[in-house]
């Protein structure tokens, strides 16, 4: 075979293994990205076309409002999307804010949670406040209690304060996103928390350090790894590839690639 | 079974206190390369080389060559701040066994690409027929040393050294830095762009196909930084003809870098 055989041969291969991993998402976004001047937005439709051609089936979705505007005009936005695509086929994850009697929702612990929810993040650094049991304690035993995962970009954290939070909740999955730099000169701390808190799981779509998902794996277990894409930002297929060409089993492939977080959420009671 | 053909155009070596790295050695990127079918690679530099300079990390890195069976080729670094000590060990570097080029990094130097401390390196690059890789990157408010090597501050040097083969590592980053790559890949026929490195914008190849004439474009991993799977995997299954792919995985490598086919 000369070399544009293998090539199609590789691409062919791996475009049919991709389809074998069943691709559950926990990192797409709707809305206009901060922080990316050469990303675009998409809407649902061009979304969710775009998962299709990548493989992906399913998709904890995110709006770039409640990070960039406010809390709420995210979370209304995933609402009207939810219910433009006609229900629960669309998962979200909210963005949440420390609870204080009488801010008005959408936001995660006040009123009725709705059926798409399936999870939240906070933005500690950019939205203001310290990620503290004292500030966001409610909201953690709320979150518990739905047994609804807490999303965390790494960039928003501190470690010190996500140790104290994780441990002080540890029926709550804490998920750490590699998101929107690469994990890589904080890996000392994130493997280390891992170690230390079974509850804490990590998003892969930045996790790039040379061997770090088969490290990741052997020390750890493949039960903490949720594949993610960052679609629009990133390209899917840096992601799928890592677990792909992974030198672990096809089991452990499959559990990153979205048995994972089907198990995460076969539970939570939103 | 087939030969390996992939040629990764940045790779590094050498344990370091940034971060933890399973894999990082020589033996180590060896190992990844045979997993991955990757035929060669391009040591732009080990790590405490790249930072101190010396000939010791000139001779550690012959010395990786030979061991590799002269498959790691790699990078003499030319560090302006110390240029004539540096120069110096280019000059007696140049003939040895898998010498590829040079390697500047205006970032780690602190030293504005446009600077004349580099004129030196150029005139010896022109001389000698020999490549220069450097660290590219676009403006980064959480990483401000990168508006020292904003693809823009080169183009004197390129344009005045139609001779030497320029590859813009990182083809400029993620933000506007790459529009000026782009616009220099396309504009000058001695500019090339490596995609090592965190730029997983998406479509961005399919973009790159598009807007870069097709010799120009060079795979490369940045490992231990990066996995060299990362970036392997969107190339096999990006959008574009399979001879952009090729040229991309090996053909550009062997045009720039002057390796043997």
């Amino acid at each position: 075979m000369d070399c544009d055989q293998r090539i199609e041969q590789a691409g062919r291969e791996k475009r049919e293994q991709v389809e074998r991993l069943e691709l559950f998402d926990a990192n797409v976004w709707l809305g206009e990205p901060a922080g990316f001047p050469l990303a675009a937005a998409m809407d649902w439709l061009e979304l969710k076309r775009t998962m299709e051609s990548y493989g992906i089936r399913q998709a904890l979705v995110s709006h770039w409002a409640g990070l960039r505007v406010a809390a709420q005009e995210g979370n209304r936005r995933l609402l009207a999307t939810v219910r433009e695509a006609g229900g629960p086929a669309v998962p979200a994850i909210w963005t949440g804010l420390p609870l204080f009697p009488g801010e008005e929702g959408p936001l995660p612990g006040i009123g009725e949670a709705p059926h798409c929810l399936r999870g939240v993040r906070l933005f500690p650094r950019s939205h203001n406040y310290p990620l503290a049991d004292w500030v966001l304690g409610e909201l953690c035993a709320w979150l518990a209690g739905k047994r609804l995962p807490l999303f965390l970009w790494h960039v928003e954290v501190d470690w010190p304060s996500l140790h104290a939070l994780a441990s002080a909740y540890p029926r709550l999955a804490v998920v750490v996103e590699t998101q929107t730099q690469k994990i890589l000169y904080q890996d000392r701390p994130l493997f280390a928390l891992m170690r230390a808190c079974p509850n804490v799981y990590v998003e892969i779509s930045n996790l790039v350090g040379a061997g770090f998902l088969a490290y990741a794996v052997r020390e750890l277990g493949g039960e903490r790894l949720l594949f993610g894409s960052f679609l629009p930002v990133n390209d899917p297929w840096v992601s799928v590839g890592l677990i792909l060409d992974a030198e672990i089993g096809w089991e452990d492939k499959r559990r990153i690639a979205g048995d994972n977080l089907r198990r995460l959420l076969a539970g939570s009671t939103a | 079974m087939s030969e390996p053909f992939i040629i990764d155009a940045h790779a590094h070596t050498g344990a370091m206190n940034l971060f933890f790295s399973p894999e990082s050695s020589a033996r180590q990127l060896l190992a990844r390369m045979d997993r991955q079918g990757i035929r060669c690679c391009v040591n732009a530099g080990g790590w405490t080389y790249l930072l101190m300079g010396g000939r010791e990390g000139l001779e550690e890195l012959r010395r990786e060559h030979l061991e590799s069976q002269g498959r790691i080729f790699y990078l003499g670094v030319y560090d302006p701040r110390r240029g004539r000590e540096a120069l110096a060990e280019l000059k007696q570097a140049r003939g040895w066994p898998g010498f590829a080029g040079i390697k500047i990094h205006p970032s780690f130097h602190r030293t504005p690409a446009e600077d004349s401390a580099y004129e030196p390196v150029w005139s010896f690059a022109a001389e000698h027929d020999l490549t220069v890789m450097s660290h590219s990157w676009s403006v980064s408010d959480y990483n401000p040393v990168q508006v020292l090597s904003l693809p823009r501050r080169f183009e004197g040097w390129v344009r005045r050294y139609p001779g030497v083969r320029f590859v813009l590592a990182h083809a400029g980053g993620r933000g506007n830095g790459r529009a000026d790559a782009v616009r220099m890949a396309r504009e000058l026929p001695n500019v090339y762009l490596d995609l090592a490195g965190d730029v997983f914008c998406f479509r961005l190849l399919e973009g790159l196909e598009r807007e870069v004439p097709a010799g120009k474009l060079l795979f490369g991993s940045d490992f231990p930084w990066l996995d060299p799977r990362a970036n392997l995997s969107r190339v096999l299954l990006a959008g574009i003809s399979t001879e952009t792919k090729r040229r991309i995985l090996r053909d550009n490598a062997l045009e720039a870098y002057r390796l043997p086919a």
